[in-house]
């Protein structure tokens, strides 16, 4: 993919997840702007100052949350990876869905019943059975 | 009167129209052209629409004394011209915006999550199989871990098969246009028949890829690999009914169309849809013309 700044801007913000997620048993306190950068930013060759821009962005789109510790602040993610993607498939893609329902192209399956799911086992049986015969037919 | 049987014909396939046609049943076997059929319902009841008022015209600067007598049926025709044009603007834009947005943020998302696979591909760390596009000019094929564990690689490849035809076929636009002219009808009269069956028949065009790739039963074992998987606690907003996929296995092998060979009916639904596009055009033209019926 070409790296365009969007898609640098992604992977940065990715980073600083990735080291949120990671670092939160051993600082569940999280981390202020210069450790991100120490941890993200240096090895990337970013100014300090990118860093404070991206986690800021972050925060106002409610990825990760902050509190001030003395002069600076201290970032967390606001949720574990798991959640965020248990809330990623439900309620964005119920979002996704909303009113614009139909057009979203999902293949999600229904809360079906035992009974529902029987039937397109035995729809499915039904089709085995006749492209088998079908294959005997021409063989 | 021209004016008049345009505001009849929009209101035809504005109504028992669509609600007939969804109980065609038998036309999913022909998905192409049953959906440029559907199209050319929602095309022509748009146009006749949009020309109720316009039609008048000619006939209004020609006699203005009938206009003591025919009020009413100009009357109708501009408020239905009028509302349909205010409408459809209002629909397009909200429809639009509201959905390029929830897409970009939804891709941001999955970005920032999921690992990515060879392409287009991400995949998510979730146990339920599921597998869906995000469509534009940044587009996902997103599926689950759930999904790859639980399918055989050649069952995979259907399903990359069916997704990737969603997006290069860009059915996603077919349904946006579905759900502008949805939402631009007013509630009284707008079914959701019409959009599910859409929903359906684009879903069968995209089964059908997943066919040539892998097979009809492969194809089939997908779907109900997909319908059957682990679900998490807690209701999913949006998922498709178990009805569907039935009906979209029993649809995996084509066949006839009422009775019919599949290539004589598709014909056939495609020159009906020429004949509806026609219809409003015809009589938009007839009026400029000056023709009046004795």
């Amino acid at each position: 993919m070409p790296s365009t700044p969007r898609n640098r801007l992604g992977d940065l913000e990715r980073a600083v997840m990735e080291e949120l997620w990671t670092s939160h048993e051993a600082h569940p306190d999280g981390l202020t702007v210069r450790e991100v950068h120490d941890r993200v930013g240096l090895d990337r060759g970013l100014a300090y100052t990118t860093l404070m821009t991206v986690l800021d962005r972050m925060s106002k789109k409610g990825l990760v949350e902050r509190e001030r510790d003395g002069r600076a602040w201290r970032y967390t993610a606001s949720s574990s990876r798991a959640e965020l993607t248990s809330e990623t498939l439900h309620h964005t893609l119920g979002e996704l869905a909303g009113d614009t329902r139909r057009t979203a192209l999902l293949h999600f399956l229904d809360e079906s019943t035992p009974e529902e799911i029987d039937e397109l086992r035995a729809a499915l049986a039904e089709l085995e059975a006749r492209n088998s015969a079908g294959v005997r037919a021409t063989t | 009167m021209l004016v008049l049987a345009l505001v009849a014909l929009a209101l035809l396939l504005a109504w028992p129209v669509p609600r007939a046609l969804a109980r065609v049943t038998t036309v999913r076997r022909g998905p192409r052209a049953a959906l440029v059929l559907w199209q050319s319902t929602a095309v022509a009841a748009v146009l006749a629409a949009l020309f109720a008022a316009p039609a008048a015209v000619p006939w209004l600067i020609g006699s203005a004394p009938r206009l003591r007598d025919s009020w009413p049926v100009l009357a109708v025709a501009a408020l239905l011209t009028g509302i349909v044009t205010v409408r459809l603007l209002v629909s397009g834009d909200r429809v639009g915006r509201n959905l390029r947005s929830v897409r970009r943020r939804h891709r941001e998302l999955v970005d920032l999550l999921a690992t990515q696979g060879d392409g287009h591909t991400r995949v998510l760390e979730h146990t339920t199989p599921t597998a869906y596009c995000l469509p534009g000019v940044r587009r996902r094929v997103v599926l689950t871990q759930g999904t790859i564990d639980r399918l055989s690689p050649d069952e995979l490849d259907a399903v990359m098969a069916h997704e990737r035809a969603h997006l290069a076929a860009r059915h996603d636009l077919v349904m946006e246009f579905f759900t502008v002219v949805h939402e631009a009808v007013p509630g009284f009269v707008r079914s959701s028949t019409a959009l599910r069956e859409v929903h359906l028949l684009i879903e069968v065009l995209a089964d059908r890829a997943a066919v040539r790739r892998a097979g009809v039963v492969t194809t089939a074992r997908a779907i109900v690999g997909m319908a059957d998987g682990p679900k998490p606690a807690g209701a999913m907003a949006i998922r498709e009914s178990t009805a569907a996929a039935k009906a979209r296995i029993e649809l995996l092998e084509g066949g006839r169309v009422a009775g019919l060979p599949a290539p004589v009916a598709s014909t056939l639904m495609y020159a009906a849809s020429i004949v509806l596009v026609a219809a409003p055009l015809t009589l938009l033209v007839l009026a400029f013309a000056g023709f009046s019926p004795a």
